[in-house]
């Protein structure tokens, strides 16, 4: 495997932790998944087209591990750590308390969605991929990628506490 | 929120996920002006996005963990890639323009009290290259671009190796301005950035405050560095803003209303 290879799925790292944080709903069975899916790309790193992208084949792994993983143990829901929904980003991406509380919702909401839609609007809303790219990754039509969202969005929007108008 | 009239849901969202062709979205456009209900679903779904992508923002600003990082590490026969901590020394880079120099002091100040972090403090003109650099932006860049259509808290297009985000919008004095920072993840190097939009509709980085993380905590605590310095950029942004006359951070709403009306007060 050529050392491109490697220092490309370094570079992905952060945003492979933030899919599989989305994802899971929970930071440790993240990154376990993120350090499972790197294992199995370095194992299979033969199988990757040079010109293709990498980041879809790594949320592509990530999401099929997780799913495995899900079938193993019979879960029903992500294990959400409620002092990770609370303070998990520990101030940093949140200044103010109200802010803190919409973020502790939106992770509450995210993680109450079924899993097919989750990842669905995770690779969209999330990581920016184009519906195209999310269902190249998710190996489903676009038309299941458009309806996904709309019944993932129709769900948790209002759980998010918008529609107030401006608060300042 | 009432249901939408003659546009669909899927095309409204797929107006704010950019899955629109130019010809479309400006339709989209034109519409959303004659019909407050999509309008308000509109900015309710940049808000969701713009919320979706800061709720699991943390990983990107973290060092990668060691179990993964252990995965990924170098062949043992191979030399290892990872820089040492000597070679990175913390470094704080402020290009003010002259007008702001006097602040200088106050801010060296609120580093060093910020500290347990060993953060040196020097000032470096002009910033290196590949960073963001105080001066205007023409509207065409991908940063100019960004400032004028994205809504805080949604990456930009990765670009040469770095990570940026714009953080926040806030109203001044002498007009909206937004706060953007930028992860050279390889130089652990994070410039956070205040950007104006001038009368005329082009964006100037006014300020650039610049820090090199430490290379490694103690693996106990792997934020700590982190989060200090971080906070330590934030308090001086908020002393530039202070004199500009800033008022808080505007709500993602608000935000999502202001940029879709082109600026416009």
């Amino acid at each position: 495997m050529s050392d491109l290879f490697r220092q490309d799925l370094v570079a992905l790292v952060p945003r492979l932790r933030r899919f599989a944080y989305g994802l899971t709903g929970n930071r440790q069975d993240g990154d376990d998944l993120v350090q499972a899916a790197c294992e199995k790309a370095l194992r299979n790193a033969a199988q990757f087209q040079p010109g293709t992208r990498m980041d879809s084949w790594m949320y592509r792994i990530i999401q099929t591990l997780w799913i495995d993983d899900r079938r193993r143990h019979m879960r029903h829901g992500p294990a959400i750590d409620p002092a990770d929904v609370e303070l998990s980003d520990e101030g940093k991406a949140a200044n103010l308390p109200e802010d803190r509380m919409m973020l502790a919702r939106t992770r509450a909401a995210m993680a109450a969605l079924p899993e097919p839609q989750r990842a669905v609007l995770a690779l969209v809303a999330i990581e920016g991929l184009s519906y195209r790219e999310a269902a190249e990754t998710l190996d489903i039509p676009v038309g299941t990628v458009m309806s996904r969202l709309s019944r993932a969005r129709e769900a948790l929007l209002p759980k998010l506490g918008l529609s107030q108008g401006p608060r300042q | 929120m009432t249901a939408p009239t003659a546009m669909t849901r899927d095309r409204l969202a797929a107006f704010v996920d950019g899955a629109l062709s130019p010809e479309e979205a400006a339709a989209v456009v034109m519409h959303l002006a004659d019909h407050p209900a999509d309008q308000a679903y509109v900015d309710d779904l940049f808000a969701a996005n713009a919320a979706l992508a800061r709720a699991f923002a943390a990983p990107l600003s973290e060092p990668v963990p060691p179990a993964i990082r252990a995965v990924l590490a170098e062949p043992a026969h191979e030399p290892a890639p990872e820089p040492t901590p000597e070679a990175t020394p913390g470094a704080a880079i402020l290009p003010f323009p002259s007008a702001h120099a006097r602040r200088l002091p106050a801010l060296a100040g609120g580093l060093g009290l910020a500290a347990g972090l060993a953060l040196a403090l020097y000032l470096v003109q002009p910033a290196p290259p590949a960073a963001l650099a105080v001066g205007p932006l023409t509207a065409d860049s991908p940063l100019g671009t960004a400032l004028e259509s994205l809504p805080s808290g949604v990456p930009l297009a990765a670009a040469s190796g770095r990570e940026t985000v714009i953080l926040s919008t806030l109203p001044t004095a002498t007009g909206p301005c937004r706060e953007v920072e930028s992860l050279d993840r390889a130089a652990r190097r994070i410039d956070l950035a205040l950007a104006c939009r001038d009368p005329q509709g082009l964006w100037q980085i006014e300020v650039v405050l610049a820090e090199t993380l430490p290379v490694e905590a103690s693996p106990a605590s792997p934020e700590d560095g982190f989060i200090a310095a971080e906070g330590a950029s934030v308090l001086d942004l908020s002393a530039h803003l202070d004199q500009r006359g800033a008022g808080l951070a505007l709500s993602p709403e608000a935000e999502a209303a202001l940029i879709a009306r082109g600026w416009a007060e």
